[in-house]
């Protein structure tokens, strides 16, 4: 178990590594989050103020795209020089090499999150002081079932060399239900002021449990150099 | 068995049962007093919806074959399986607006089935658009198999989902036993075209399969 661990940290340290170097993927997903923020806000008229569905909304969409985009990148990465082919020739399991690529998707995204989040809720006036955890528990759950299934297409579609729409394509269907979930949660918390339940936990942590177990069951069967 | 399914005797059978069931809608069934015959779509809609939900898992099922054999002729399977699935949730989709157009006064709302239809709609029409993005047959295969397991274990998620959003769709139908009789025969029609397109499609795809193997051989000789 500790070494299981020790390697994922191994291969998420290399990844976070490279990023720190050549700070490439954070800067280009921040810069995009920050636009679609930008864009949507202004498309929603400018100048009113912007219900909190729409806020919630204007965010999942920047956390989407810009997560699309690390999955890629972080991927890509891999494919570069045939260093996926080495990776695979190390005497890791092929799971572990799931884990660690969708560490380092979360820890990006997140990055992403801590940049956009505060510019959406100062450029729409977005209370979050009504229940701040709640919002974060939902994005983080909502993040790690996104995270999931975008790690294991972004293996999937980076061997395709067929990237940009297509791996938006596969995963925006895919990630529907745990968006639709999320947005109506926040719409509670946010619109109507209740609480988080257990039972909204719960049903984003079964949407989590379902696809990290099936993207960490089938991601050994499609991963090719 | 396919040449059966795919063949003109079985045809016959599956369009014969199908007029039977049209002329039953017609003649025999009761026009439903609070949405008139407007209803009687709803004799199309749940058998197809069910079908659908089958030819869904006949996509996992042949995507799981194919990652464990790696044959073609699971792909094909589960190529066969998604068109009639999208076919069958478009039927779903277009009954169900063509119910709420008159139930509600539009053609569209976000209640939670009508988006169920929608959002399954979309994650089969996606695993279609993926397998034509995809040149290399190999890679296709496998991704649209990875796509074809994760659609499904998403669909339970969709339902959940969806139940989160507010509801104006009826829970419960209440049908005469007449009408409960028209819609046990309309299962038989729905279910044997489902299977005679599903063995029909795959046919074709391992006549495709074939020709193309063929000519790839062919080319390496020469």
């Amino acid at each position: 178990m500790m070494r299981a661990i020790r390697t994922i940290l191994l291969l998420a340290g290399k990844d976070l590594r490279i990023e720190a170097r050549s700070r490439q993927t954070l800067a280009l997903v921040i810069v995009l989050g920050l636009l679609i923020v930008v864009v949507l806000g202004l498309g929603l008229a400018a100048g009113q103020k912007t219900s909190p569905t729409a806020a919630t909304a204007i965010l999942w969409v920047a956390y989407l795209f810009g997560g699309v985009l690390c999955f890629e990148k972080t991927m890509g990465v891999e494919r570069q020089d045939a260093a996926l082919g080495a990776l695979l020739l190390a005497p890791v399991d092929r799971g572990l090499i799931y884990v660690a690529k969708l560490v380092t998707n979360l820890v990006l995204m997140l990055g992403l999150a801590a940049v956009v989040t505060p510019a959406a809720v100062v450029l729409f006036d977005f209370d979050l002081s009504a229940n701040p955890a709640g919002f974060f528990t939902v994005t983080l759950m909502g993040m790690v079932g996104f995270a999931a299934i975008g790690t294991l297409f972004s293996a999937v579609v980076s061997s395709t060399r067929l990237q940009g729409g297509l791996l938006a394509m596969v995963v925006f269907p895919l990630c529907l239900p745990l968006v639709v979930s999320s947005t109506q949660i926040m719409i509670r918390l946010f619109g109507e002021a209740r609480p988080l339940t257990a039972h909204d936990v719960g049903l984003l942590g079964a949407f989590d449990a379902v696809y990290l177990v099936s993207s960490w069951l089938t991601f050994e069967k499609i991963l090719e150099p | 068995m396919l040449d059966w399914i795919c063949g003109k005797t079985y045809w016959t059978v599956a369009l014969a049962a199908l007029a039977g069931a049209v002329a039953m809608l017609m003649a025999y069934t009761p026009v439903e007093a609070t949405m008139g015959p407007i209803q009687k779509v709803f004799y199309v809609h749940l058998p197809s919806a069910i079908n659908a939900f089958f030819a869904c898992l006949l996509v996992c099922v042949a995507s799981v074959g194919y990652l464990a054999q790696r044959k073609t002729a699971w792909d094909d399977l589960a190529t066969a399986g998604a068109k009639v699935a999208v076919v069958l949730c478009t039927v779903v989709l277009l009954s169900g607006m063509v119910w709420g157009r008159y139930a509600w006064g539009k053609w569209w709302t976000w209640s939670p089935r009508l988006t169920f239809s929608l959002l399954l709609w979309l994650l089969y029409a996606v695993y279609l658009i993926i397998r034509s993005s995809i040149e290399s047959p190999r890679q296709r295969a496998t991704v649209a198999a990875v796509y074809g397991i994760v659609a499904f274990l998403d669909v339970p998620l969709v339902w959940l989902s969806v139940r989160l959003m507010p509801d104006i769709h009826p829970t419960s139908v209440t049908l005469a036993p007449p009408m409960k009789l028209t819609l046990g025969v309309w299962f038989l029609p729905v279910t044997l075209i489902v299977i005679g397109s599903v063995g029909w499609l795959y046919r074709s795809g391992r006549r495709r399969t074939q020709r193309r193997r063929m000519l790839q051989s062919q080319g390496e000789a020469g």
